[in-house]
């Protein structure tokens, strides 16, 4: 053999050699995958004399992941793929945790060597075979196929070993890099499923925002049922192509295979990664016909939240490996999502413990009273978990007469609740029994004072007392917002009256101005929360009140307080707070 | 040879035409797909009108065109709408970005003809590793087609 220091030509000098190393170093060190060097990794060991071709192979234990060939008679030369099947015996090649450089007649390569095909059709007489271990079960092996059936020259093997340290270490770098991405990745996912979870509490809803966020951050696929009694209901799917949206909600709603599997998580497995033979009978896999095909990976994890299970998440992997390296992170993400579904449907079951509380505080329905239409409506503060203070009613006297009332404790809760029950009822028990208005405000205040009651009430009372052919209205004002008076004309007028808060001074007195109503007019009560609803740009609904009572008043008196509950909460931005409103038409024909 | 064929061939897969109008964007898509693919040959649109046409008169068509759908007075809808409405683009995937989860959203874009909907997180890498589970798919997908054409199965490395 010639010395190296003269194949210049042909081949890679010693000096050339380690220029090369050092390039291929500075190379890795910047590569995002190995497979990158490989074109001028390979390159450069065909320089070498009497190399016809080299081979690279990674493994997974028995299992070929790819090989790729140099043909060298390609200018320059190519690097091919081919598709190759593993076999058991290759595993026999492994190296265990180290390199192993060993050389072979190329007649002698069996069982466990896809790359003999290609060598030999190259006409190489002999290899020499490196082979190296990587990360997670993996392996590699760089193979060099010779001209000569002679042992190689020592300076050979001693650069694949070279060359494999250059491609370990390189690719020992990316995997610890990629580890690092995705666990950024992951907490930033964790992170973006917070805030959907939070930003709604609408758990449909939710459930299906988190499962787009999911497709294709993480997964192909991902489904999310919910148990409805024994069944698993889905609520949400996601599918990458939009062509197998449909396909995957059928699968989600209808597969028994798959509800199996659902259910073996839900009823004591735990989280489930199925792939391989564990996908076979189902409608995914390898080996599944239709569309499901090509799904590798099925995960499945409970939704866990204060011990009872609320239902399954669910992912579809396209990539074997996609799911074997985030087990935790699938149980956190699940984690997550159960309790963000606990705190949603316990908000909705207090929130409709509140409106029953609420409605009980109100009368279930107004008298009928010959000569007026009543109305009433009452809506609850958005997203409100507290009972809140607002009240009416409508008492109904001899001789036609009738009382209504309207008021406010102040704040929410349940001593709101405590005081508003006890402020109706008294007003009402003393209106049944004929007292004045003014002088049932004196008394409830007087109650109030008794009960060392800490919060303020207001509240409006008047008493219709039939009068020609309409009403005389007597109103008792303690610190409520004035009723409002809309003529048959249309024309709106302020009942101007006005008091001291409820519950503040045990001496304060109340007095009642009168006003006339007749046939068309109509009496407007309600409570701050429809005066003080604001809209986005700062504008209360105060100013466009008697604008909206004129417009309103001249629908259907059976609906008018409705009507003007609907104009203040469209208008508002949030509802903060409650809004009730008692109307009284007069009728034209008694 | 019929019309769909002679379409076919005009497919270069390996090209990608991003529609986005900031620079600033673009340049994030761009930075997190020279990573990921570094195959792949990307071109840029910052503006959305004439998008169809563009393609139309181009000698090839891009595999996929990576749309910002959340554009200003429903423009990205149009651009989709439009790509839709010429049969010649219907080998064109559509891979529409925005920042929104919400249901109603993914049905819109569904509706208009998109073929794959990805959420645009504020977290750069979550949103590089979004849009490479997109790609990916697609291009796969473009593999196992061609594969089962012409009775091979690549696989590109």
């Amino acid at each position: 053999m010639q010395p190296e220091t003269e194949v210049t030509n042909c081949g890679t000098s010693a000096a050339r050699w380690s220029e090369v190393l050092h390039e291929l170093w500075s190379a890795a060190d910047r590569a995002e995958d190995v497979t990158a060097l490989a074109g001028r990794l390979y390159t450069v060991l065909a320089e070498f004399p009497g190399v016809l071709t080299v081979v690279g192979t990674r493994w997974h234990g028995g299992q070929l992941r790819y090989m790729r060939g140099l043909r060298t008679a390609d200018s320059p030369p190519a690097l091919l793929d081919t598709d190759q099947e593993g076999c058991a015996e290759a595993a026999a090649r492994a190296p265990g945790s180290g390199t192993r450089v060993r050389e072979h007649d190329t007649a002698d390569l069996a069982a466990g060597w896809p790359e003999a095909e290609l060598l030999r059709a190259v006409g190489a007489k002999r290899v020499v075979e490196c082979v190296f271990a990587l990360d997670a079960g993996d392996w590699a092996s760089l193979v060099i196929g010779l001209v000569s059936a002679e042992p190689a020259d020592p300076a050979l093997s001693l650069r694949l070993r070279q060359a494999s340290e250059v491609v370990a270490t390189c690719n020992r770098r990316i995997v610890t890099q990629r580890e690092h991405e995705r666990r950024q990745v992951h907490d930033a996912f964790l992170a973006e499923a917070s805030l959907q979870m939070d930003a709604s509490l609408d758990v449909e809803e939710t459930l299906q925002r988190v499962a787009r966020l999911a497709v294709p951050a993480v997964a192909e696929g991902c489904l999310l049922h919910l148990r409805q009694g024994p069944r698993l209901v889905p609520v949400a799917s996601a599918h990458i192509a939009a062509d197998r949206q449909s396909w995957l909600a059928d699968t989600a709603s209808g597969d028994a295979w798959l509800t199996q599997v659902l259910r073996r998580s839900v009823e004591g497995e735990g989280g489930l990664i199925l792939s391989g033979k564990a996908l076979v009978g189902g409608p995914l896999g390898a080996k599944a016909a239709g569309v499901g095909t090509s799904v590798r990976v099925l995960s499945v994890n409970p939704l866990r939240a204060r011990g009872r299970v609320l239902g399954t998440l669910t992912f579809l992997f396209h990539h074997e490996d996609a799911s074997t390296q985030m087990p935790r992170f699938l149980a956190d993400l699940a984690n997550r999502a159960a309790l963000a579904i606990d705190t949603s449907t316990l908000y909705e079951q207090r929130r409709q413990h509140v409106v029953s509380l609420q409605r009980h505080l109100l009368p279930a329905e107004l008298p009928h009273s010959p000569g007026l239409v009543l109305s009433s409506a009452y809506e609850v503060a958005d997203d409100s978990l507290d009972v809140g203070g607002d009240f009416y009613d409508a008492i109904p006297g001899p001789s036609g007469r009738i009382a209504l009332l309207i008021g406010d404790v102040c704040g929410r809760g349940a001593e709101a609740a405590a005081l508003t029950g006890l402020a109706r009822h008294t007003l009402r028990t003393l209106l049944e029994d004929g007292s004045p208005g003014a002088h049932t405000l004196v008394r409830l205040n007087q109650a109030l004072h008794r009960e060392r009651a800490r919060r303020f009430v207001t509240a409006l009372v008047v008493t219709l007392v039939p009068e020609g052919d309409g009403f005389r209205a007597e109103v008792a004002n303690a610190g409520h917002p004035p009723p409002l008076v809309r003529r048959a004309s249309s024309r709106v007028e302020r009942v101007e009256c006005g008091g001291l808060l409820l519950g503040v001074q045990s001496s304060a007195a109340y007095t009642s101005v009168s006003v006339d109503l007749g046939p068309g007019d109509s009496l407007v009560l309600f409570t701050d929360g429809l005066t003080e609803a604001r809209a986005r740009d700062g504008r209360f609904f105060e100013d466009l009140l008697p604008g909206a009572v004129a417009r309103e008043g001249a629908g259907d008196p059976r609906w008018l307080a409705g009507r003007l509950v609907h104009a203040g909460v469209d208008f508002r931005v949030s509802g903060e707070d409650d809004v009730a409103v008692l109307a009284a038409f007069v009728k034209e024909v008694r | 040879m019929n019309e769909v064929q002679q379409h076919h061939q005009r497919v270069d897969r390996r090209r990608i035409l991003v529609v986005e109008p900031s620079a600033e964007d673009a340049k994030t898509i761009e930075q997190a797909l020279s990573r990921t693919h570094p195959h792949l040959r990307l071109e840029f649109a910052s503006r959305e009108d004439g998008i169809a046409e563009r393609l139309l008169a181009a000698p090839t068509l891009p595999g996929l065109v990576l749309l910002n759908v959340h554009l200003p007075e429903h423009q990205g809808h149009a651009v989709l709408r439009a790509i839709r409405s010429h049969p010649h683009l219907s080998e064109v995937t559509v891979v529409v970005f925005t920042p929104s989860t919400s249901p109603t959203e993914v049905d819109s874009c569904y509706q208009a003809g998109a073929d794959s909907y990805v959420y645009k997180p504020v977290n750069f890498a979550l949103f590089r590793t979004a849009l490479k589970g997109a790609i990916d798919y697609w291009q796969d997908s473009a593999s196992r087609i061609r594969g089962s054409l012409d009775g091979s199965c690549p696989t590109p490395r």
